[in-house]
């Protein structure tokens, strides 16, 4: 295959064909596709069994078990983001192509929110009620974990791309990620919390904003550093 | 400039440089912690709220001041390892977590000190003391990520870009975690802004105590350095060299 009879590819479709193959990829393995739900939901099934059953007391902590849940599972999904394509060599030529990584890791990025992320947005609400939070504040929470998964999905692939070529990786994976997503996590469960006390939240939702422009714009960045270093 | 520059990132002439600083900075630290300790344990009044509590500041503060400014350095050092590729920045890149490590980790533990009898509290999720255990995770984060890869080179670069990525983070953490606990307690901030009439026999010991614990940094940063310096080196002549020295 010569250089001369490869059709031309622009950015965008180098940037959609990712997207579409890491959703395919995903959707062909089922569990991969549901393990993270599972996992979210009996983590929120932990805080009412180890903190207490009392609707009181669940619903001052629900907006933080919820948003705590989220960011562990979006952490445990994060192994599937580039593991498989490091391991059959695909990566490296993700590496190779002549298209900007930028745009390949953000389309990496994006599919494993849509697979890991925006589900645990769409059952946030379920769980919202098993935890009696206040029916005001379902939309804020929604919301700001629709705003903020993202976020979670950006710098921990960071975290991926900079661990993806090392033997052990779960535990350092989160030393090194979780710091980092603390800022989404206080603003994030802060919002929620302060509908409840009929605060206003409109500060909430600008900083959450500007953290996923921030992190749409630098973290791929540092995704696409961090695998060029990896895979070398 | 650029021969400054070039000649800086090779080890061995900051090896000889630093070993001719040395002696004047453990000088200028013993003198100064000699007088700085002593005003402050001894001559400083006490405190008409506080007593002799107070005393715990002039340790607490300048350890604390330092540990904020080592996250910024390792992201500088880490920005010049990957622009330039130098590796004696890589190199106060790697000896510098540790350190910073080390001072949040005191600058915490001062702080329980201090907090036991002024707040009553070894531990308070007051914003400046979770910033500083935020911090000491972020740290502990780029330890543990050095000494995961095996391959040096990859080691260096890894780091150093998650050191910018850190440090990117760092005020907006400062920001979200102080103004996620101003809305619950804002008293908090008043008892530790307590000393605000701040007479000069107060700030005169603090001043010097920080310059004191600054070179102690300093001195720590280069010493460890050039261990690292040696140990990277250790197959060059000038180093065989050096050892054969120190041996006959």
């Amino acid at each position: 295959m010569s250089a001369g009879t490869v059709p031309e590819v622009s950015t965008w479709g180098a940037f959609v064909a990712t997207l579409r193959r890491d959703l395919l990829v995903a959707f062909k393995r089922r569990n991969d596709l549901l393990n993270p739900i599972m996992f979210f939901l009996i983590v929120v099934t932990l805080f009412p069994l180890g903190v207490s059953p009392d609707p009181l007391e669940l619903a001052g902590i629900s907006a933080g078990v919820v948003w705590v849940s989220a960011l562990l599972a979006s952490m445990l999904s994060l192994d599937n983001l580039y593991r498989a394509d490091y391991e059959d060599g695909s990566l490296e030529q993700l590496l190779l192509s002549p298209q900007p990584l930028f745009f390949l890791v953000l389309a990496k990025n994006i599919a494993h929110w849509l697979i890991s992320g925006l589900p645990v947005v769409v059952l946030s609400p379920l769980l919202a009620y098993m935890l009696y939070l206040p029916e005001g504040a379902y939309w804020t929470l929604v919301l700001t974990l629709l705003i903020g998964t993202p976020v979670l999905s950006l710098f921990g692939s960071i975290g991926v791309a900079l661990t993806v070529g090392l033997g052990s990786r779960g535990l350092i994976l989160a030393v090194i990620v979780l710091p980092l997503t603390m800022p989404v996590l206080i603003i994030g469960a802060k919002a929620v919390t302060d509908v409840m006390f009929g605060l206003p939240v409109g500060s909430h939702f600008a900083l959450l904003g500007a953290m996923l422009a921030v992190a749409l714009s630098i973290a791929p960045l540092a995704s696409a550093a961090a695998l060029r270093i990896s895979v070398n | 400039m650029w021969l400054w520059f070039s000649k800086l990132g090779s080890p061995r002439w900051f090896y000889e440089l630093s070993g001719r600083w040395l002696p004047w900075l453990y000088g200028a630290m013993a003198l100064l912690l000699l007088v700085g300790l002593t005003w402050a344990l001894l001559f400083v009044p006490e405190d008409y709220q506080q007593g002799h509590t107070i005393r715990i500041m002039y340790i607490h503060v300048p350890v604390a001041s330092i540990s904020l400014a080592c996250f910024p350095l390792m992201a500088i050092a880490g920005a010049i390892t990957l622009v330039w590729k130098m590796k004696l920045a890589d190199m106060v890149a790697k000896c510098v977590a540790p350190i910073g490590l080390w001072f949040t980790g005191l600058a915490l533990a001062t702080g329980a000190i201090w907090g036991e009898p002024i707040w009553g509290t070894w531990w308070a999720w007051d914003a400046r003391l979770t910033s500083m255990l935020i911090q000491f995770f972020l740290f502990v984060g780029v330890i543990a990520l050095r000494s995961a890869i095996e391959s040096p080179d990859a080691a260096a670069r890894a780091c150093a870009v998650l050191a910018i990525v850190g440090a990117i983070n760092v005020p907006i953490i400062k920001y979200s975690v102080e103004w996620w606990n101003t809305l619950h307690q804002p008293a908090s901030r008043i008892s530790m802004d307590a000393m605000s009439p701040n007479p000069p026999e107060i700030w005169v010991p603090l001043l010097i105590m920080i310059s004191a614990v600054y070179l102690l940094f300093v001195i720590s940063l280069l010493l460890r350095t050039r261990n690292e310096i040696l140990v990277r080196e250790r197959r060059s002549q000038w180093v065989t060299d050096l050892i054969a020295r120190s041996q006959s």
